[in-house]
């Protein structure tokens, strides 16, 4: 038996263990490599930002609790830009499984940083099933789709909806999404309604964004834990994502060793073998 | 009878959505009617969700009361159900017709563990308890991922050496350090892997499979509204 | 970390538990995974019950009812009742008008929106990026693309036998398609390596802190 016979039978959990490793010791000690800023994020933060002040934004909430490592610090810096503009913002979500809870525990953490208030300042509509007609009913009536917001009171009660009747009072979406729904958001609503569309995805979803990005369809992109970093850089205020570059930059350079170590003892053994 | 009525739907439901498209739908019929479908849309389809939830308590029951292996897991599971659903349709406010008879049992002031809301049970048990168990059976992923690449990630041909080489250079470029050592070759570097590689050949062939998919979704889309396509009905 | 207090040092131990109680499934798999595995299934089963309840069955049906006389949604509430028919086998059909509703109307909302929404504009970016009066850098990227999304859309073309030109096309396209799907495997690194920061974050910020307060 060969040294690379012994390497490519090592037990996986040796793996797992490196892997494990170059995550927790970067969390520990923390060197904070600067973060540099993409042309997309770039984009997106100046879309925002040329928003009149007090515009109302929607703010989507369309990830699952899997995805909150890479999709919460994109929310929370959003919405520490959208409260510093005086925006209004309507926060909803597509997710069945935690969506509207997510979004209320999120915004409600950053609306208590700047003093904002229930029902004046932001309103969580919450969940309803069906997302292209969701998408598509909001055109002509919130109301009707969302007869209460989350947590059941009516939206006739809650001031800030008295302005807010349908996509004509909202100016910009940034959908923070882990699924296709950003691809809906882009495709029924900014294709039909014409308003415009930013977005926050998973690094998974990040590839396919481009393709929107490119053709005017999608203002600026976020993608995966970078773009979350690079959204925190741009808004001033660091976070967990920010936190998370080192042990990325780590467990990156783990992944890539373990490509090369892998290919050389495949060569090696092929080699060998004749 | 049992097939006609439904195709007759699909097909009325989807054509009223088509035309309200060509009209204003402020000014004409068709936009109240496309208001009505988009609604009934979206309660219809709440109920299918439930319906998962009724199977899962079914099957695992069933299992209980057999006594298979690992039935206590199963028991789990249906506890875990019942624990997260029953407070939450239990009524928030005295003020409803079910509050004004649950109330007289149990005190007012109960009434805020209940329904979804911040401090209910539901959401308490969502924060602490799902949720985390959610993030983290994703998070092992990344212990495959690396395994994988270890494992599987071979230079097996030219194709193979391509996608390779591309994944690392987009692992590198993607992180701090990574992204400092690529400018040390150039100090554009980067900007040109997302320029070419990322907005160049990663849009081109991102943007043929989302018109490919898109042709196939929508043939597919009137197949359904015209009644060729009817395998969702199932049998019988 | 400020000073927690007890049910707050509770969460967080609870949430480390279940966390590494998770893990441990990465030695081998254990009863104690097992426990976890199932109970997760369960609450997240639950979950969906409270929100449809709340959501649909209460602010959708129930409370514009009685509130505001809106009878009528006793139809789509029928319907969706029906949906329920799916579990028995000689009553099937039943859910079939219900399903049908859905299927006929998503299928009209997928229509337009994969015309007008995809197709359309991205072979409209496609074909108006070819400008050469946006410079040297512009066009070379815009003949990247056109070539690409042709190439690539011929390689997935299988009505006709992949010989001659289009067999050229096609291998083209593969080696389009191994650039995207490596920068895609990249970025799908990224992802899973930030789940686990955060769940380590977690334990090392949250976890630690309240570690490091009680002992």
């Amino acid at each position: 038996m060969t040294i690379w016979d012994k390497i490519s039978a090592i037990d996986r959990r040796w793996i797992y263990l490196a892997m494990a490793i170059s995550i927790f010791i970067p969390t520990i000690v923390v060197i904070r490599f600067p973060v540099e800023i993409t042309v997309e994020s770039r984009q997106l933060y100046d879309a925002v930002e040329s928003l009149p002040d007090s515009s109302v934004v929607m703010l989507t909430f369309d990830y699952y609790p899997s995805t909150l490592a890479e999709t919460e610090p994109m929310s929370i810096a959003a919405l520490r830009q959208l409260f510093r503009k005086n925006m209004k913002v309507v926060t909803i979500s597509h997710i069945p499984l935690g969506g509207p809870s997510i979004a209320e525990r999120v915004t409600r953490q950053i609306a208590e940083e700047f003093g904002k208030v229930y029902g004046i300042d932001y309103v969580n509509l919450g969940y309803k099933a069906n997302y292209v007609a969701v998408m598509h009913g909001l055109a002509s009536s919130i109301e009707a789709i969302f007869p209460s917001d989350w947590s059941g009171t009516p939206l006739k009660e809650i001031p800030m909806m008295q302005t807010i009747k349908c996509y004509r009072d909202i100016k910009f979406i940034f959908s923070v999404s882990d699924n296709a729904t950003i691809d809906y958001w882009i495709s029924i609503v900014n294709a039909q309604y014409g308003v415009p569309v930013g977005g926050g995805v998973t690094a998974v979803s990040a590839p396919k964004m481009y393709s929107f990005v490119e053709a005017g369809q999608l203002t600026g992109l976020l993608g995966g834990m970078k773009g979350a970093a690079e959204y925190e850089k741009l808004v001033g205020v660091e976070g967990t994502a920010t936190r998370g570059m080192d042990a990325q930059s780590l467990a990156h350079f783990l992944i890539i060793a373990l490509v090369i170590i892998g290919n050389i003892g495949f060569f090696a053994t092929k080699h060998r073998q004749g | 009878m049992k097939t006609t009525i439904p195709l007759i739907v699909a097909f009325l439901s989807g054509i009223v959505l088509i035309f309200a498209f060509f009209f204003n739908p402020d000014r004409v019929f068709i936009g109240a009617a496309q208001e009505v479908v988009l609604q009934w849309m979206t309660i219809i389809s709440g109920f299918a969700l439930v319906l998962g939830v009724v199977s899962i308590l079914r099957v695992n029951s069933a299992k209980v009361k057999r006594r298979e292996a690992g039935w206590h897991y199963k028991l789990a599971t249906v506890i875990s159900v019942l624990v997260m659903a029953i407070p939450a349709i239990l009524p928030v406010s005295s003020k409803t017709f079910g509050g004004k008879i649950f109330y007289t049992v149990f005190p007012e002031n109960s009434a805020s563990l209940f329904g979804t809301g911040t401090g209910s049970i539901y959401d308490w048990l969502f924060n602490y308890v799902d949720s985390p168990m959610m993030e983290t059976m994703f998070a092992m992923l990344a212990f495959y991922i690396a395994s994988a690449a270890y494992r599987a990630f071979r230079a097996r041909n030219a194709e193979a050496t391509l996608l390779l080489l591309t994944a690392t250079i987009v692992m590198m470029w993607r992180v701090p350090i990574g992204e400092a050592f690529l400018r040390l070759f150039s100090t554009q570097l980067p900007d040109y892997i997302n320029m070419f590689l990322m907005n160049g050949f990663n849009v081109a062939v991102q943007r043929g499979i989302i018109i490919g998919a898109a042709l196939g979704a929508a043939a597919m889309s009137l197949r359904i509204i015209l009644g060729i396509e009817r395998t969702y009905m199932g049998k019988g | 970390m400020e000073g927690l207090s007890f049910i707050e040092h509770f969460q967080l131990w609870l949430k480390a538990y279940l966390i590494l109680s998770l893990f441990s499934f990465m030695y081998r798999d254990n009863p104690v995974y097992k426990m976890s595995e199932h109970i997760f299934a369960g609450l997240s089963a639950g979950y969906y019950v409270g929100l449809i309840w709340q959501t649909v069955i209460i602010q959708q049906l129930v409370n514009p009812m009685v509130d505001e006389g809106d009878w009528w949604l006793v139809f789509p509430g029928f319907l969706g009742i029906l949906m329920f028919a799916r579990m028995s086998r000689k009553y099937t059909w039943i859910s079939r008008t219900s399903l049908a509703f859905v299927m006929g109307s998503t299928a009209g909302i997928y229509l337009i929106q994969t015309l007008h929404g995809l197709i359309l504009p991205q072979t409209y970016s496609t074909i108006v990026s070819l400008d050469p009066s946006r410079g040297f850098a512009a066009t070379l990227l815009s003949l990247i693309v056109v070539i690409g999304v042709i190439s690539t859309l011929v390689y997935f073309y299988f009505s006709k036998e992949h010989k001659g030109f289009l067999g050229a096309t096609a291998r083209l396209g593969i080696w389009f398609i191994m650039i995207s799907f490596g920068a895609h495997f990249g970025y799908t690194v990224m992802g899973r390596i930030s789940l686990l920061i955060g769940r380590i974050q977690f334990l090392v910020y949250d976890w630690g802190g309240s570690i490091k307060q009680l002992f």
